[in-house]
């Protein structure tokens, strides 16, 4: 099963996976995402997200 | 218990001592003969030999990965500061290591091996040890603190590197040193390898447990002696800590605290039972310092001690310390939301860090629970901090 990491050392937390994603992953207190359950890590909508990471910190990983 | 070490005074080395025949404690300057590659790979997995560092990896698996010519890096940073183990046996059994360093590296034909200590005293006996051998073995003096001391972190930092985790992790025998396949370990590993391959298999597991042949160095702190000891695999930790009962820690301080008084020196049995190793720190607390205050002591610093390059990790960690220092300064603390903050940082680093530091305060807050209770309650024991947890202090 895949699913999704976060590389903390690039993710400045800006939270723009939580806005697009916002079944999968919320914040934190401190507005750093926190992935949930994600039924479907190859879909459409979790690769935009990945791609649109400003600090590509996102990524599928199997 | 057996005191092995007199010259105390010499330099500020615990004491060393021991509870049944020592291994390491008896090695002087050992015969260890040149074993092959493919020898160390069989024999290590024969006697089940765990690294010695934090995470207790199988020392067969690595060996075997490593590709001919690989580097060697023996990690003798010690970066823990509640540990002592490491340069109790590099400052006065520096031959073992340099011995066992010299074995591997014949083993995988290494180009290149480093010793990395943080401590002057370490390095000189290891180049007085490295001249009396031969090998051409370097000794490097580093500085980089508790994360540092992590193997990544350290190898980047000997690569001239920025010395901090790296974001996508890489195993040290893909790229390492050099970036180069390295074989990187513990600096009692190496020691335990030249045993192995002095004694061979057999007589090496004549000691130990059946999951955990030979013997382990640990660091033993809180208690009546202190200092560093050395145990067969399977020894009781009661056996260790006397008269002392109360809440004991295990590993370090990315290690548990546990209420257990039936635990054992195995680590694949205390892996079964949720507790690490670790760096093989083993505390108590004296009954005349305030518990709750030596763990937010302690946690403080961890805190310091984050790279601060991931968010949970560089916020989490100080907001867990404040929460501390306010339950010891009996100010109102929500326990709810200090829960829900430990468990939004373990896990979420590029390093072990914040998972080690939530779990060495979590565990910790639940072990001395009637203290936390009491504090919360406004009615804190009114000991004093005395600071038996040493922090970072000078090398
Ligand atoms: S979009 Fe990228 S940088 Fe922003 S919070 Fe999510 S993972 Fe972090
Ligand atoms: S988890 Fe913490 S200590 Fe580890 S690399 Fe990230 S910020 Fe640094």
């Amino acid at each position: 099963m895949s699913s999704l990491r976060i590389d903390w050392t690039r993710c400045d937390g800006h939270g723009l996976c939580a806005r697009l994603l916002p079944e999968a992953i919320s914040l934190d207190e401190w507005g750093f995402p926190v992935i949930g359950r994600l039924d479907d890590a190859s879909s459409a909508d979790v690769r935009t997200a990945v791609a649109s990471c400003p600090r590509l910190a996102l990524r599928v990983e199997k | 218990m057996t005191t092995l070490d007199v010259r105390t005074g010499v330099d500020d080395t615990p004491p060393l001592f021991t509870v049944a025949e020592p291994r390491v404690f008896a090695s002087g300057h050992p015969e260890v003969p040149e074993r092959s590659q493919q020898w160390l790979v069989e024999a290590a997995h024969e006697v089940r030999l765990l690294g010695r560092g934090g995470a207790g990896f199988p020392v067969a698996t690595k060996l075997a990965a490593v590709r001919r010519g690989a580097r060697v890096v023996v990690n003798g940073s010690e970066s823990e500061p509640a540990s002592w183990k490491d340069r109790a046996l590099m400052r006065r059994y520096p031959d073992l290591v340099v011995a066992g360093t010299a074995l591997v590296g014949a083993a995988i034909r290494s180009r290149r091996m480093v010793i990395a200590v943080s401590d002057g005293a370490s390095a000189a006996a290891l180049r007085a040890a490295v001249r009396r051998h031969g090998a051409p073995i370097q000794v490097h003096t580093v500085d980089h603190g508790f994360v540092g001391g992590e193997v990544g972190a350290l190898i980047n930092g000997l690569n001239d590197r920025a010395p901090v985790p790296d974001g996508v992790r890489v195993l040290p025998h893909e790229r390492g040193l050099d970036d180069r396949s390295t074989y990187a370990s513990n600096v009692e590993t190496f020691a335990q390898l030249a045993l192995l391959a002095a004694l061979g298999a057999d007589a090496y597991a004549a000691t130990g447990t059946r999951a955990e042949p030979g013997s382990s160095l640990l660091t033993l702190l809180g208690t009546e002696r202190q200092g560093v000891l050395e145990v067969p695999n399977g020894m009781a930790l009661r056996h260790v800590l006397g008269a002392h009962t109360g809440p004991v820690l295990v590993g370090g301080y990315h290690g548990t605290w546990t209420t257990r008084d039936d635990l054992v020196v195995d680590r694949p049995w205390l892996r079964s039972q949720g507790i690490g190793w670790g760096a093989g720190v083993v505390a108590v607390l004296p009954e005349d310092t305030c518990p709750v205050g030596e763990i937010a002591r302690v946690a403080d610093w961890l805190a310091g001690q984050s790279a601060r390059q991931c968010g949970p990790c560089t916020f989490g960690l100080p907001a867990i310390a404040q929460d501390l220092a306010s339950i010891v300064a009996g100010d109102v603390v929500d326990p709810d939301r200090l829960r829900t903050r430990l468990g939004q940082v373990a896990g979420r680093g590029a390093c072990h860090h914040p998972t080690g530091a939530t779990g060495f305060v979590g565990t910790g807050l639940s072990a001395f629970k009637e203290d936390v209770r009491r504090h919360l309650a406004g009615l804190p024991c009114g000991r004093p901090v005395r600071g038996v947890l040493p922090l970072g202090a000078a090398r």
